[in-house]
């Protein structure tokens, strides 16, 4: 790991250099993180409110073809998809987007390598940038993370003064990017960097994630999961704005008779029809059950079979839930 | 506070009520909805410029329902709603879904609730349903609590859109909304958001054959922001609650207001309005204007 300085201005050349070099920059918007076109449109502000979206539909498009078809009179013609190389970077990611990629790529990897997730994440760069933001949905720190953990990233930025971000080199991936940009950067000074890391508030520790798996390993059928469901409206806007939620549906698209295409599009496990057999039978037919889902699968399953919390402590899905159902308050009562 | 709690109470001390649909209060800014069954949990029911919900959505879902069966009889439900609110309610009845007799009305004097939690009430802060709002009491109600209060006067942005969007070319109309359809990512909080999309299975989720593709790509964003407008036609009150559910900020008000004018300026109608009137869709007057029949 190693600690450079860079100015303000030369962290903007740095982008128009990224840009000019034909690679796709991606900064957080006003709603989601959006393509940078112009270098004037960047606003990297450590106080900001997560940005409504996550990034992972950079990586896992909310609809993407996998593969297109063909129907002729004997046979089916199938035609790959090339998922296209582009260098892509994002800048200023927040602490408790950075680490979404480490926890994704389990997924991506498990039981079939998923070309298009892993193509796209190792052309992946992750800069991200210190957060001071903090409101009460934030639980980064219940969930392993910090606002001030480079976890994920592949360089991440400290603001030292008006003019100055230290520049943290923390991949091996992130020396390889930032080896083309040197001439930008000056001699770190760790000392500092920890002054300002150390004034970050944190958010306050919520739960015990090892005591909410244990507890969620014998409490499946306990009563309190009947009330969340009472209020849950069930879309998807928790699973789509989530940075690791990654379930996906697959159905194919006709264009006329015999051409069409197998999409790939992002599913949510608290849609009613989730679950639904085409027998008629549902087993996660009330709410109450699919929240319990998806509890389970962030808190106990994914650590059972990976050894990761499905969960960046975001609070995005709280913060945008229609009737504030906050996943922070549901967890820190998985107890008895 | 104390005479909406105390209230709130005694219809379910009394029996009248399963449940009373509210308000609580989860930080200064902030409120959520609750079911409340006991006296104690009437003892948080709020009502202030941070009750954004329209509760009015819960009245047709199946497991509130379910809560009206206590003990071999079945009960009403109270609910407790803004005058905006109470227009979702009404509609729903004049649509079949809900009895007057099955819901008691519990509404305020309202002089409109702020954009998003966690902000000041003022004039810049006013809902943008809130700033054509002609209804500040409630037309039907079995209890009205609050006092009659000023609504803060805020230009009519929406409306304004409204008319800067009309005076685009069909081509520049078209790229408009796809660029804001673009964003969609069919997580459908719109839908689970709206009183009045209550279908048990709605269009998009039925695959045989598949009317609405799924994908959230221009062409199934297009679609499904669409046959939505249109089955809100004639149908939506306003609440806005579509829009700010959405996680992509598309102006969803720019569409429903816009079917909201033509439905009043072609059919005099407006949804929600009155017990006595058949339903705009579920009605028909020889005398009516055939220009908007498709």
């Amino acid at each position: 790991m190693e600690e450079k300085i860079i100015s303000k201005e030369d962290l903007l050349n740095l982008c128009k250099d990224v840009i000019g070099n034909g690679h796709t920059l991606i900064t957080p918007g006003k709603t989601e993180y959006t393509v940078v076109k112009d270098t004037s449109e960047i606003v990297l502000d450590t106080t900001a409110k997560p940005t409504k979206a996550s990034y992972k539909t950079f990586v896992f498009p909310k609809a993407e073809p996998v593969i297109y078809y063909k129907r002729g009179k004997n046979d089916v013609q199938l035609l790959d998809v090339e998922v296209e190389q582009k260098k892509t970077v994002i800048l200023g990611a927040k602490p408790c987007d950075t680490n979404s990629f480490n926890i994704l790529r389990h997924l991506f990897n498990w039981d079939y390598k998923d070309e298009f997730y892993n193509v796209r994440e190792k052309q992946f760069i992750v800069i991200g940038l210190m957060c001071n933001f903090s409101d009460n949905f934030c639980f980064c720190t219940s969930v392993g993370s910090s606002p001030v953990s480079d976890k994920g990233a592949d360089i991440f930025l400290v603001p030292l003064d008006e003019n100055n971000y230290t520049l943290r080199v923390v991949t091996e991936k992130g020396g390889e990017f930032i080896k083309d940009y040197s001439k930008y950067l000056n001699a770190g000074d760790e000392a500092k960097t920890k002054a300002v890391t150390d004034t970050v508030k944190h958010p306050e520790i919520a739960f015990d994630s090892k005591q909410v798996h244990e507890w969620l390993g014998t409490n499946f059928e306990n009563p309190k999961w009947d009330g969340v469901g009472d209020l849950c409206l069930s879309c998807a806007q928790c699973a789509f704005v989530c940075p690791v939620c990654h379930c996906f549906d697959i159905v194919d698209e006709d264009y006329n008779y015999t051409e069409g295409r197998r999409m790939k599009n992002w599913d949510g496990c608290q849609f009613g029809h989730f679950t639904l057999h085409a027998s008629g039978h549902n087993p996660r037919d009330i709410q109450g059950k699919r929240y319990r889902q998806r509890v389970n699968h962030k808190f106990k399953y994914y650590v059972d079979k990976f050894g990761e919390i499905l969960c960046t402590g975001c609070g995005r899905c709280s913060r945008g839930c229609a009737v504030s159902i906050d996943i922070k308050e549901i967890v820190s009562n998985c107890k008895d | 506070m104390d005479d909406l709690r105390k209230y709130a109470a005694e219809l379910l001390e009394k029996g009248e009520v399963a449940a009373v649909i509210g308000y609580q209060q989860v930080s200064e800014k902030r409120t959520k909805p609750i079911i409340a069954k006991t006296a104690e949990d009437c003892a948080k029911l709020v009502f202030n410029e941070y009750c954004l919900n329209n509760l009015a959505v819960y009245l047709t879902k199946a497991r509130v329902k379910e809560l009206r069966r206590v003990n071999g009889a079945v009960l009403k439900l109270a609910i407790t709603a803004k005058p905006c609110d109470v227009h979702g309610i009404v509609a729903l009845i004049q649509e079949s879904q809900l009895k007057r007799e099955d819901v008691t009305i519990i509404s305020f004097n309202c002089a409109g609730v702020v954009k998003d939690f966690g902000m000041d009430f003022n004039g810049e802060t006013l809902a943008t349903k809130c700033v054509p709002c002609d209804t500040h009491k409630p037309l039907y109600s079995d209890m009205v609590f609050g006092e009659e209060k000023e609504t803060p006067k805020v230009s009519d942005e929406v409306l304004a859109k409204i008319e800067s969007i009309e005076k685009m070319s069909a081509a520049e109309r078209f790229e408009y909304f796809k660029a804001e359809f673009d964003k969609c990512i069919k997580c459908y909080a719109c839908r689970a958001a709206c009183p009045l999309c209550y279908c048990q299975r709605c269009i998009t989720d039925k695959t045989i054959p598949r009317w609405v593709e799924s994908s959230a790509h221009s062409r199934g964003n297009f679609s499904w922001n669409v046959v939505r407008a249109f089955h809100l036609s004639g149908r939506c009150i306003g609440c806005g609650e579509c829009e700010r559910a959405c996680p992509m900020d598309i102006p969803l008000s720019l569409l429903n207001r816009k079917m909201v004018i033509e439905a009043k300026e072609a059919y005099s109608y407006i949804s929600g309005r009155s017990l006595e009137t058949p339903t705009l869709v579920g009605s028909f007057d020889v005398k009516d204007s055939d220009e908007l029949f498709m």
